[in-house]
C-alpha cells in the first residue's frame, strides 16, 4: 500500500485543535486531581474513622477499576446527579476523580517519607502546626514525590485519550474523524501516536528542567 | 428492550474470561520480550541499551488506546492482510506488557547487579550461571510487589480491547448497557467485577511490598 | 526561684513507667547534667521538659508558665527553649543560613534578608564556623552539622537549652569540637541541661550532676562530690562501668 500523509495536511486545524482540547483536559485533571490529593492526604490522617475510611474506599475503588469503565459511569451518572455536562466536562471530571485518588497515595506516601524527627526539630523551634508544614515537611515531601507525581501526570495526558470514549472532543476524537473522512487508518494513527509521544517527551523535559530548578538542596545518594 | 437482570451479570462474569485470555497471553509473550529488554538495559553495550531505551520510551510514551488502533486498524491496511481482532489485541498487549515489566525488572536486576555478580564472577560462574542464580532470584523477590501491581494494570487496561469490538468483560457491560439501556446498572456492575478480580491483587502486591521493605 | 522545677513528674509508656516522680530544680546559669544507663529515662525527661512528650501527673515550669497547663502556648514557650537533638535534625533542604534564620524570622524577631544574614553569622562565629554559611547539611560532617544545630537554637537567644545526647551520634574524633562549644556556651552563663555519657564533660563543666536511676532521681549533687564518694551502690557500678 502507498503511503498518503498528505491528505491529513488539511485537517491540520482539527489535529491543532484537538492538541489544544487535550492539553486542557489533562490540566484540568491535573489540577483538580492534586487538589483532591492534598485534601485527601491530609483527611486520611484525620482522627476520624470515618473520613478515613471514606478516603481508603474513594482511593480503592478508583485504583482496582479502569478508567475506561469510570469515565462512563461518571458521564452516565452525572445527569442522575442534576448535572447536565457536555461531555468534555464529563470527561474533565472523570479524570480528575481518576487522578486524585492516585495523587492521595503519593501525596500519602510523600508525608510519610519526612521523619518524625524533622516535624519534631520544628515544632521546637517554636513553629506552628502550619509553618512546620509549609517550611520543614512540605519542600522534602515535594522532591520525593516527585518523580511518581510527574508520571501521574504523564499518565493522564496519555488517559485522556479515553474521553474520546464518550464523544469529549480532544485529540483522538479527531484522531477517529479524521480517519472516517479520509479511511487513511494506518497514516492517522501513526501520525496521532506520534503527536502523543512528543507532547509526553515535551511535557517529560518540562518536568525535569523544572526540576533542577526547584529542587537544588544536595541528597546523600 | 428488557430489564437489567441476572441473565446480563451472567453473561459479564462468561466474558471474564476473555479478558483473562488477554491477559494471559500479554504475559506469555510479554514476560519474555520483557525480560529480553531488561537484559539489554542492564547490558553494557552501548547500542542495545539505546535500542531498549527506545522501545520503553515510545511504549510509555504513546496512549495504549493509540496504540490499539494503530495495530487494529492501521497495520493491516497498511500490510493488506486481515488480522483477527485477538492477533491484533494480543500483539499490543503483549508489547505493552514487555515495556512495563521491561523497566520493573531493570529495577530489580538494577538493585542487586553489581556486587552480586562480581561476587558470581569471582566464584568461577559464567555470565548466564550468575544471573539464573545469583542475580535473578534476588531481583525476583525485590521486583515481585510492582510485578503483581502491574498485574492489576494489565488487567484494567484489556477494557481497552472493547473500543475495537473485542467481547471481554468492558464490551459485555457496554452489550448489556445498550440493551437494557440501564447504563448505570451495567457498569457498576462491571466495576464490580474488576474490582472483585483487583483488589486482592493490589492487596497482595502491598503485603509483599511491606514485607520486602519490613526485611531490609 | 529556680528558673526550671521538676516536681514529682510521672510518665507511663502504655504498661511501663518511665518516670517515677523525678524532682529537680535548675537554678539560672546553671548546667545540670543527667547521666544513668539507657532506659533510666534521662531522654524522656528532656523531652517532657520542652513539651515534646505529655505527663501523668506532676508538674514541670520554667520560668513563670506551666508547660503541660492547658493555658501554656507552647509555640512561645518554645521560642524560648532550645533543645539540641542527637541525630542534628537538621532541615536538609535548607541551605545552613535558612535553618538558623527560619524561626527567627517566623516569630518576627529579624527582618528576612541583611539582618538575619547577620544575626546567622554571629551565631556561626559563636560556634566557629562562619565559613559554612551558605553550605548545605548535607555537605557537612557530622561535628559541624550538630555545631550548627547548636548555632540554630542560639538564633532565637534562648534562656535555656536542652541537650539531648548530642555527641552520640558522631565519630570520636568530632566529639571534641562539639563539647568545646558547648563549654565555651557554659562559660558565658547559659543555663544548660544535658543528658550525657561524656563524663569527663560533665565532671569539668556540670555544676549539678543528676544520676537517673529506674526512673528515679537515685542521687544529686556537685560533680566533684558525687563522682568521688557515691552514697549509692548503683552510681558506684556505673561510675567504674564508665571508666
Amino acid at each position: 500500500m502507498q503511503l498518503n500523509f498528505n491528505q491529513l495536511w488539511r485537517y491540520q486545524d482539527e489535529f491543532l485543535h484537538g492538541i489544544q482540547m487535550t492539553l486542557t483536559l489533562t490540566l484540568i485533571a491535573t489540577v483538580f486531581g492534586l487538589a483532591i490529593g492534598l485534601a485527601g492526604a491530609s483527611l486520611s490522617r484525620s482522627r476520624f474513622a470515618p473520613v478515613r475510611i471514606a478516603i481508603a474506599t474513594y482511593v480503592e475503588l478508583i485504583r482496582n477499576t479502569p478508567a475506561l469503565i469510570q469515565i462512563f459511569l461518571i458521564f452516565f451518572v452525572l445527569p442522575y446527579a442534576g448535572l447536565r455536562f457536555p461531555p468534555f466536562y464529563a470527561a474533565a471530571v472523570a479524570l480528575s476523580i481518576y487522578m486524585g485518588a492516585y495523587a492521595v497515595e503519593i501525596f500519602r506516601s510523600g508525608l510519610a517519607s519526612i521523619p518524625k524527627s524533622q516535624i519534631e526539630a520544628g515544632q521546637c523551634l517554636g513553629l506552628s502546626k502550619f509553618q512546620v508544614f509549609r517550611h520543614v515537611i512540605l519542600p522534602p515531601a515535594l522532591r520525593n514525590i516527585y518523580p511518581s507525581l510527574t508520571s501521574q501526570i504523564i499518565l493522564v495526558l496519555l488517559g485522556s485519550s479515553l474521553a474520546s470514549q464518550v464523544s469529549a472532543e480532544e485529540l483522538f476524537h479527531t484522531a477517529a474523524f479524521v480517519e472516517s473522512r479520509t479511511f487513511r487508518s494506518f497514516e492517522v494513527y501513526a501520525v496521532v501516536c506520534a503527536i502523543y509521544f512528543v507532547m509526553v517527551l515535551s511535557l517529560r523535559l518540562l518536568f525535569s528542567g523544572f526540576e533542577r530548578i526547584a529542587f537544588r538542596w544536595p541528597t546523600r545518594r | 428492550m428488557r430489564e437489567f437482570g441476572i441473565f446480563d451479570v451472567l453473561t459479564m462474569l462468561w466474558a471474564v474470561q476473555w479478558t483473562a485470555a488477554l491477559v494471559v497471553i500479554a504475559l506469555i509473550f510479554g514476560a519474555p520480550l520483557g525480560l529480553l529488554l531488561a537484559q539489554m538495559r542492564t547490558s553494557s553495550n552501548k547500542v542495545l541499551n539505546l535500542i531498549a531505551l527506545c522501545i520503553l520510551q515510545i511504549v510509555q510514551g504513546v496512549p495504549l488506546l493509540a496504540m490499539l488502533m494503530f495495530f487494529y486498524f492501521g497495520m493491516p491496511m497498511f500490510l493488506g492482510v486481515q488480522m483477527p481482532a485477538l492477533v491484533s489485541v494480543g500483539v499490543v498487549f503483549s508489547i505493552f506488557a514487555a515495556a512495563f515489566l521491561g523497566e520493573i525488572w531493570r529495577g530489580g536486576i538494577q538493585a542487586v547487579h553489581t556486587a552480586q555478580s562480581e561476587a558470581a564472577a569471582c566464584l568461577g560462574l559464567t555470565k548466564w550461571q550468575g544471573f539464573r542464580y545469583v542475580v535473578a532470584p534476588q531481583a525476583f523477590k525485590i521486583a515481585l510487589p510492582a510485578t503483581v501491581g502491574f498485574l492489576v494494570q494489565l488487567i484494567k487496561n484489556t477494557s481497552l480491547a472493547s473500543v475495537v469490538g473485542f467481547v471481554e468483560l468492558a464490551r459485555a457491560g457496554q452489550l448489556a448497557s445498550a440493551a437494557t439501556f440501564q447504563p448505570l446498572m451495567s457498569y457498576a456492575c462491571v466495576a464490580a467485577i474488576y474490582f472483585a478480580i483487583c483488589f486482592p491483587l493490589t492487596h497482595w502486591s502491598r503485603s509483599l511490598e511491606n514485607k520486602l521493605n519490613g526485611a531490609r | 526561684m529556680a528558673l526550671v522545677e521538676i516536681n514529682n513528674v510521672r510518665k507511663t509508656f502504655g504498661e511501663l513507667e518511665v518516670l517515677k516522680g523525678v524532682t529537680i530544680e535548675v537554678e539560672k546559669g546553671e548546667i545540670v547534667t543527667i547521666i544513668g544507663r539507657s532506659g533510666s529515662g534521662k531522654s524522656t525527661l528532656l523531652r517532657c521538659i520542652n513539651g515534646l512528650e505529655q505527663i501523668d501527673s506532676g508538674e514541670i515550669r520554667i520560668g513563670e508558665q506551666v508547660v503541660h497547663a492547658k493555658s501554656t502556648d507552647l509555640r512561645k514557650l518554645r521560642q524560648h527553649v532550645g533543645i539540641v537533638f542527637q541525630q542534628f535534625n537538621l532541615f536538609p533542604h535548607m541551605s545552613v543560613e535558612r535553618n538558623i534564620t527560619l524561626a527567627p524570622i517566623l516569630a518576627g524577631r529579624v527582618q528576612k534578608g541583611a539582618a538575619a544574614r547577620e544575626l546567622a553569622l554571629k551565631v556561626l562565629t559563636q560556634v566557629g564556623l562562619a565559613e559554612k554559611i551558605d553550605a548545605y547539611p548535607e555537605q557537612l560532617s557530622g561535628g559541624q552539622q550538630q555545631r550548627v544545630a547548636i548555632a540554630r537554637c542560639l538564633a532565637m537567644s534562648p534562656d535555656l537549652m536542652l541537650f539531648d545526647e548530642v555527641t552520640s551520634a558522631l565519630d570520636p574524633e568530632l566529639v571534641g569540637e562539639v563539647l568545646k562549644v558547648m563549654e565555651d556556651l557554659a562559660r558565658q552563663g547559659m543555663t544548660m541541661i544535658l543528658v550525657t555519657h561524656e563524663m569527663g564533660f560533665a565532671r569539668n563543666v556540670a555544676s549539678k550532676i543528676v544520676f537517673m536511676h529506674a526512673g528515679k532521681v537515685h542521687e544529686q549533687g556537685p560533680p566533684a562530690e558525687l563522682f568521688a564518694n557515691p552514697a549509692t551502690p548503683e552510681l558506684q557500678n556505673f561510675i567504674s562501668s564508665t571508666r
